[in-house]
């Protein structure tokens, strides 16, 4: 839709409400986003498959090769969580990245999401950065799975090394890195903030020390969508039961407080006849 | 609805258009790979049916209509479901088969002069969700049933705002209940911001009462509650590109343009909003059992989803 949009010339506002309208009037069966093509779609765009002047020769990889490793990050992305109620684009744009990263990560790790986007000739989403970081948090977590990654400290840079290993045994990882959320999600909110945090603490402190031994793997973490994990912004409290019924007596009193007084009528009419009197003023810097 | 039933009921036979019953993913195939299987089938399913409309049309022509429809109905919906992803359970297409084809559409599936049983057994009081949706917006009209000087009420009301190069009604606001109101010349209001019956029809009458107040004979006439929104959360993360496979034809799920999923239910018309985080929006009711009878008709669908893998 973005292609469609910048093709017509159109703002993604305009153009989402008069589709939705169009669908709905027509009762139109749209296929859902089908995300290997859009993978393998986007990828197609990227210029990085054949050598030029402005992509350096360490920097050109083989297009089937890219496809398939961006094509299994995009889909543990969409395992755990990262995908669904997302822009799909920014997600395969993380995804391409590491997936271009950890083919050759000696000559390509200095590079930048940024940089890489620029070279590829491919405009960067805001969000990607937000993906990326979600996905390299992904990563380490099963990377503290797997056991020959276990012993060394990897971070979100060192993993893009093993994301081979990773993705070759993702299913496992994932079954053994993450502990499934949905039963627990009550447990959550019931929990003061401080105390979940701490449980959070408490199980970095055993991964830690899980690694420092290298004999146990971390606790599984819970497996929700982001916008699950975070704390709530705002609290909403159940509002008090209404007794109200409708047909109240309404007090004059009440009503009058709406109502101007003649005073502030005459106030009022003075001030509009002197705003439309007045000549129209600049706005200061 | 037949009248003399009562609107919510928990043995209500559930409405048109709905598949209580979650959907089992057993499918070990990755999600990428299962969604594009998926949509091949139903696309595979789809060019079948239209040459099954074929064959039938010509049938038509030999034989009574209603004997044709019914024979055409029962190996539709054999057909049908034999075509499924073998996840869904038997009863998934046959009450799909009974969903009334949205206007303008041409139906996957022709619709059945069958009478509306209950598919799928009610759910018992003691198997519902336990979760109310809370009302968070009721929108509702009424006829003060005289012309008004929206100029004069801008003047002489504290409480409202007029410009008329940009809307051509007052906007009159109140503290409690705390609502807001659109005043047009013609009489007509429009109250909105209410989170209950009561509380809406109370506010309308205080904006009436503040017009009375404005020396304009203003009634109270033919007041009519046009939408309620509710809210709540089921607690759990639910799968929506897994929801829009399964239940395409309601179903509306475009990440690019917005990030819930917008779920039109027939039966009781109500539109659903479904997040990945669980929380589910509720509108286009006209009274507050319709809300919670589309929750309890969503509820066990959504169930289905509950599980990641």
């Amino acid at each position: 839709m973005g292609a469609i949009c910048t093709l017509l010339y159109v703002d993604l506002d305009v153009f989402s409400s008069t589709y939705m309208q169009i669908v709905k009037l027509l009762g139109l069966d749209v296929p859902s986003l089908c995300l290997a093509e859009l993978v393998k779609t986007y990828c197609n765009s990227f210029k990085l498959f054949e050598a030029s002047p402005s992509v350096p020769a360490k920097y050109v990889e083989d297009k089937e090769k890219m496809l398939s490793r961006t094509l299994q990050l995009v889909e543990l992305a969409s395992e755990t969580w990262l995908v669904t109620g997302r822009h799909p684009l920014p997600v395969i744009t993380a995804a391409t990245f590491l997936a271009w990263q950890s083919l050759q990560p000696a000559y390509r790790l200095s590079c930048s999401l940024a940089r890489f986007c620029k070279l590829a000739n491919v405009d960067l989403p805001y969000p990607a950065s937000s993906r990326l970081q979600e996905l390299l948090a992904v990563l380490l977590r099963m990377a503290e799975h797997l056991a020959w990654l276990r012993v060394l400290r990897l971070d979100k840079r060192s993993v893009v090394k093993h994301i081979g290993d990773l993705l070759q045994h993702r299913h496992s990882l994932v079954r053994s890195a993450f502990r499934d959320g949905t039963g627990e999600v009550e447990t959550l909110e019931k929990e003061p903030l401080g105390q979940g945090q701490g449980q959070g603490e408490g199980e970095v402190g055993n991964n830690s020390l899980g690694l420092l031994q290298g004999k146990r793997p971390a606790s599984p973490a819970l497996l929700l969508p982001p916008c699950m994990l975070k704390p709530p912004k705002r609290t909403c409290p159940t509002p008090p039961v209404s007794t109200v019924t409708g047909e109240e007596d309404i007090s004059d009193s009440e009503i009058e407080q709406y109502l101007r007084t003649p005073q502030e009528v005459r106030d009022f009419q003075r001030a509009q006849a002197a705003k439309q009197a007045a000549p129209s003023v600049a706005n200061p810097p | 609805m037949t009248p003399g039933i009562p609107i919510f009921s928990p043995m209500m036979p559930y409405g048109t258009g709905l598949t209580p019953q979650p959907i089992q993913n057993t499918n070990s195939l990755s999600i990428l790979e299962e969604q594009q299987r998926q949509q091949q089938q139903q696309q595979q399913q789809q060019q079948q049916q239209q040459q099954q409309q074929q064959q039938q049309q010509q049938q038509q022509a030999v034989a009574a209509a209603a004997v044709q429809q019914s024979t055409s109905q029962q190996a539709t919906s054999q057909q049908a479901t034999q075509g499924t992803s073998g996840q869904a359970p038997q009863l998934f297409h046959s009450q799909t088969l009974t969903t009334a084809p949205l206007p303008g559409t041409t139906p996957l599936y022709p619709s059945p002069m069958t009478p509306m049983t209950p598919i799928t057994p009610a759910t018992p009081a003691s198997e519902s969700s336990g979760i109310v949706p809370q009302l968070q917006n009721i929108v509702s009209t009424v006829n003060l049933g005289c012309k008004l000087d929206l100029k004069t009420i801008a003047l002489r009301a504290r409480n409202a705002e007029y410009n008329p190069k940009r809307f051509a009604a007052v906007i009159m606001r109140i503290r409690e209940p705390r609502t807001t109101a659109l005043i047009f010349s013609s009489g007509k209001m429009v109250c909105t911001g209410a989170k209950s019956e009561e509380q809406s029809r109370l506010a309308a009458r205080k904006y009436a009462r503040v017009v009375q107040k404005l020396g304009f004979p203003a009634k109270f006439l033919d007041f009519k509650i046009q939408n309620m929104v509710g809210s709540c959360d089921v607690k759990f993360p639910i799968r929506l590109e897994g929801l829009v496979l399964t239940h395409q034809q309601f179903s509306s799920y475009e990440p690019e343009l917005f990030p819930g999923l917008i779920y039109r239910m027939i039966k009781p018309r109500i539109v659903l909003l479904i997040f990945v985080s669980g929380k589910v929006v509720l509108t286009g009711a006209k009274v507050r059992a319709e809300i919670y009878e589309a929750f309890e008709n969503i509820y066990p669908i959504l169930k289905g989803f509950r599980k990641t893998t």
